[in-house]
């Protein structure tokens, strides 16, 4: 064996060493049962000692066929398409400004990270009610800046999906602030010193400094948010329950009703293998972009 | 010059103040309803200041929900699986940010590819061999399975990469190892970042209701969400009351936010970063 | 590092001072034995540390409704040398925490309280379920004091669980408004267009003052079990076209301000026992199950007026008398590892001698004699002369015995959700229920 060897194995060894500790307890606690409901995917269980059966494809070519998946397939999506992009610009744009040296600054952040150590439960309860449409303060505002036919929100199929996405962003834009602020700790400030020196005003600096520094964090919020808008349930199970109709049935509550409600395990999991499909391409797509921008920093 | 800075200044205060007020306006209603009368809770039109206090509604809950044990039982998990989370996730992230090993970037796309997969799909497998490890109804089978976070070590790996390789390097040659890098170079910078990752696991651990709801069964071992569901689907009339636990089950995490707040400016101030 | 150290250290006061209220180490002595108590649950099945055998039964809400806790207790008395181990749930959480354990077919539960008729079958056909057969045989028991009940829980043929409560509907209704408007009570042979008519004229006041004649709550099954009541459909169908003058008359209450708006009951999440409890309705078609908690909210003060409650009201040209209700079975796990003192309690609670126990109560339960109504209508806080209310002539069931009975449920439910908020008509409804209905069952 060559020195040169030798170090690879060392290496191998020292970095396998640092990764192992948090490795095996998810492997076995999170990756294995992961893997089996994979599996699961080709089979018809209905959650008992009953065998399983193997069932090839037809799990998903069931999916195909049914109108309800489609339908939340379709509404996940568009929940993604408008929660990503606005949450990531609010997150960044509000770190940016509470990142200035002002009075009251603790306040501030507290207030926008507030939203996020709330419970799910209670706050579910109360935007429904401030969403309420007829006596609703929120509805009432509108009519008092002139909107005559304020959308009913909740209790309709067409503003339902915005009324989850606005308390979406309400939630989740504080604490990816956060994630950005402590990113923005790491960004020398003689950087912007020297930009200074040569003239560059606020937006210049954000534009060429701050948002291509902060590559990686974006990167890491984009695949996180994206994850947690397909994997998105426990607040539209709090406020909508899926509805009125299926008009915000997303993915999870689809695989959750077809495992605890239908009892059919496989179909439940062949869902997931589609969901997880999608983060996949996504996620790939995003690691290549990082790739691109980390050369340039 | 300095005129305009002032009022852009001036500008923003108008700006900040406005966003908060409108992200705290929930929350008012929510603290105002814990001190109305249940019947008036959804009275309509609906009063932003009640005509009177009733405090009394957080005694009542008091007397109703053994808070205390909930608090306790809540506290355990939370303070165990945050330590352990942060520690094991520190340590993984610096593998797979600055070392280099066979498999790195597959094993590493498995991490972030299974924070995919919602936990819905694979809670009944799970629950099937924890049950088999006999580790259900109890609090250790709860904080294993949640102490090991691909989302943590995802959340400091992004941070660690952004810490210039120099640094390491220099370190290197000076006859560092690299548990030395880790320990005296790396995790001390990766302060802010995981201050970040408390308050992540905190949060979610503190406000978890299904992993509590699926395998905790006896009372005495339940969780204060669990408590507060289990309190709304009994009282589900009783607005103020539930409101009034909404109320109490947030100043816990109210306080470690503020500590985490104070922790996160002193830490820059001390590393002599500012922003 | 020293920094992160200190800083998790104080997390930790913090959260020990917050919860522990200054006395720290009785605390943490607490935390300690939790843990181990959790692990002697666990090794020593059926034997706790006094020589108890243990059996743990699964329930939810317990303990706002006596419906379980009554029968526990007594359990207990009777056998003194058993310890019963509650595994409470909230209603709305508890069958999907029942799919999980019993998934993972673990000894617990030995005793399962079965919320529905759908998870009855469910749970049946998983084999998750004791068949009772040969202990109903050993201990010669007799099923006819059910009066028919016992066999039509009976899956293909074989009997998984005994009923242990019986729940029809009634129409609750508010003395003192009655008595304020000067209008006579409902009766106990009322068709659903004269109670229309008298949610008419019980309707009074403005904004906040408003009392609606009467309540309909948002479960769809407040209209379509009017539909089926005179037995000649049920939920499942392949023409759902029976259930359009239900939905026209639930409609057209909503408009004219006779009932609540569905979609304000819906946001604000609002609980139909406190619409009822702030006397905001004069009536209130509700389920038998309602009898025992306002009979424990008088008792305790909660509410403080005169109410009673008559039979359901029934279409036209179909006899007074005639409701829809449901079974609540009681059944045993078949992973028990103590199956004869789970029989035991199955036994026990779905006996006479139990059912005059819960009769106590308030409860209803699968055994229906004139001595226990006589005893119902004898507790404090019943409205004695309400005893004929407890009648029924004929009982059809709210839904069927069908295998895909809670999916069909879930169909209903969403367009019901969109019927009443008025984002279709009622005929775009029914049609969509039809087809979907028919994607289920393939027809």
């Amino acid at each position: 064996m060559t020195s040169k060897q030798k170090r690879k194995v060392k290496n191998n060894l020292v970095g396998y060493s640092f990764v192992l500790p948090n490795l095996i307890g998810y492997s076995i606690f999170i990756l294995l049962p992961v893997i089996f409901s994979f599996v699961l995917s080709v089979m018809e269980w209905d959650g008992s000692r009953n065998p399983m059966v193997f069932v090839g494809l037809d799990n998903f070519k069931h999916l195909l066929e049914d109108s309800t998946f489609r339908i939340s397939f379709v509404n996940t999506i568009k929940y993604a398409v408008f929660t990503v992009p606005i949450t990531v610009v609010a997150a960044l744009l509000l770190a940016v400004l509470l990142n200035t040296k002002i009075k009251g600054i603790s306040f501030f952040r507290t207030a926008f990270f507030f939203p996020y150590i709330a419970s799910l439960v209670a706050v579910g309860a109360v935007w429904n009610m401030l969403f309420q449409p007829d006596y609703g303060p929120i509805n009432n505002f509108l009519r008092f800046i002139g909107i005559a036919n304020p959308p009913r929100w909740v209790v309709s199929t067409k503003w339902a999906m915005a009324a989850v996405i606005i308390v979406s962003i309400w939630k989740y834009m504080g604490y990816y602030m956060v994630v950005y602020l402590a990113a923005l700790q790491g960004i020398s400030p003689t950087l912007y010193e020297a930009a200074s020196i040569d003239g560059a005003n606020g937006w210049k600096k954000l534009r060429y400094i701050t948002i291509p520094l902060l590559t990686p964090t974006t990167f890491f919020v984009m695949i996180m948010l994206t994850i947690q808008c397909f994997k998105v349930f426990d607040l539209i199970y709090v406020m909508t329950g899926g509805g009125p109709g299926r008009s915000t049935n997303v993915l999870v509550n689809f695989i959750y009703d077809s495992a605890f409600v239908k009892f059919k395990f496989g179909y439940a999991s062949a869902a997931a293998v589609v969901l997880f499909a999608i983060v996949l391409v996504v996620t790939l797509i995003q690691f290549r972009g990082e790739k691109k921008f980390v050369k340039y920093m | 010059m300095k005129k305009n800075k002032s009022i852009g200044r001036i500008i923003l205060y108008i700006l900040l103040i406005a966003a908060s007020i409108i992200m705290l306006i929930p929350f008012y209603w929510m603290l105002i309803s814990s001190l109305k009368l249940n019947k008036d809770v959804f009275s309509i039109p609906m009063k932003w200041i009640p005509d009177t206090f009733h405090f009394e509604n957080y005694k009542i809950i008091w007397e109703k929900l053994p808070l205390l044990d909930f608090f306790k039982n809540t506290t355990k998990l939370t303070v165990i699986t945050t330590i352990v989370q942060l520690f094991t996730s520190c340590f993984a992230a610096y593998g797979f940010a600055k070392m280099k090993f066979a498999g790195r970037n597959l094993i590493f796309l498995i991490y972030v590819t299974t924070i995919a997969v919602p936990w819905q799909v694979y809670m009944v497998p799970q629950f099937t061999m924890m049950s088999k490890f006999g580790l259900t109804n109890s609090h250790l089978g709860l904080i294993l399975l949640h102490s090991f976070s691909a989302f943590g070590v995802f959340l400091i790996r992004q941070f660690y990469i952004s810490i210039p390789d120099e640094l390491c390097e220099a370190a290197r040659i000076d006859g560092l190892n690299e548990y030395g890098i880790f320990a005296k170079i790396v995790f001390p910078l990766g302060k802010p970042a995981m201050s970040t990752l408390v308050i992540f696991s905190f949060v979610n651990e503190w406000n978890d209701f299904m992993g509590p709801l699926i395998y905790l069964d006896s009372t005495n071992l339940k969780t204060i969400q669990l408590g507060i569901r289990m309190f709304i689907s009994q009282y589900g009339a009783d607005y103020a009351w539930v409101m009034a636990a909404s109320v109490c089950s947030l100043i816990p995490v109210v306080i470690i936010f503020i500590f985490c707040q104070r922790y996160f400016v002193e830490g820059v101030a001390a590393s002599g970063i500012k922003g | 590092m020293k920094k992160i150290v200190v800083f998790l250290l104080s997390v930790m006061m913090v959260a020990t001072l917050v919860t522990g209220c200054g006395k720290n180490d009785a605390s943490k002595d607490e935390t300690g034995n939790e843990q181990s108590e959790g692990a002697d649950a666990k090794s020593d099945e059926g034997k706790s540390d006094e020589g108890k055998k243990t059996l743990t039964v699964t329930t939810w809400d317990n303990d706002t409704t006596p419906q379980f806790q009554a029968t526990i207790d007594a359990f207990e008395t009777a056998h003194p040398d058993v310890n019963v181990e509650v595994i409470d749930t909230s209603a709305d959480e508890y069958n999907n925490k029942l799919t999980v354990m019993l998934a993972a077919e673990s000894k617990d539960p030995d005793v399962i309280f079965v919320k529905d008729m759908g998870s009855l079958l469910s749970m049946a056909s998983k084999k998750q379920l004791l068949g009772l057969d040969d202990y109903i045989a050993k201990d010669n028991v007799d099923l006819s004091v059910y009066s028919g009940a016992a066999e039509q829980l009976q899956v293909d043929g074989k009997s998984y669980s005994l009923p242990y409560r019986s729940d029809w509907y009634v129409l609750y209704y508010n003395k003192d408004l009655f008595d304020k408007a000067g209008v006579p009570y409902p009766s106990n042979d009322m068709t659903w267009a004269e109670y229309e008519e008298l949610a008419r004229k019980m309707t009074s006041g403005e904004g906040s003052e408003k009392v609606y004649g009467t309540h309909n709550h948002t479960w769809q099954a407040l209209v379509t079990n009017w539909a089926i009541q005179d037995g000649k459909n049920t939920v499942v169908a392949k023409d759902y076209s029976f259930l359009k003058p239900y939905y026209e008359q639930a409609v057209r209450m909503q408009k004219d301000g006779i009932i609540q708006d569905y979609a304000t009951l819906k946001t604000a999440n609002i609980h139909y026992s406190s619409v009822f409890k702030n006397q905001q309705c004069a009536m209130m078609p509700m389920g038998t199950w309602f009898i025992p908690t306002m009979m424990q909210s008088q008792a305790t003060g909660e509410t403080n007026f005169n109410w009673g409650f008559a039979t359901i009201p029934h279409p036209e040209g179909v006899k007074a008398g005639a409701t829809v209700g449901a079974l609540t079975p009681i059944a045993i796990g078949a992973n028990t590892d103590v199956p004869d003192l789970a029989w035991e309690f199955v036994k026990f609670a779905t006996s006479e001698e139990n059912a005059k126990t819960l009769a106590k109560n308030g409860v209803l339960t699968g055994i229906q004699t004139e001595e226990s109504l006589d005893i119902i209508a004898s507790a404090d806080n019943f409205p004695t002369e309400c005893k004929d209310a407890l009648k029924y002539t004929n009982y059809v069931f709210d839904r069927p015995l069908d295998e895909n009975i809670d999916e069909i449920r879930t169909v209903l439910d969403e367009e019901h959700d969109l019927i009443m908020i008025g984002e279709c008509t009622i005929d775009e409804g029914i049609k969509e229920i039809q087809e979907r209905v028919a994607e289920i069952k393939g027809y």
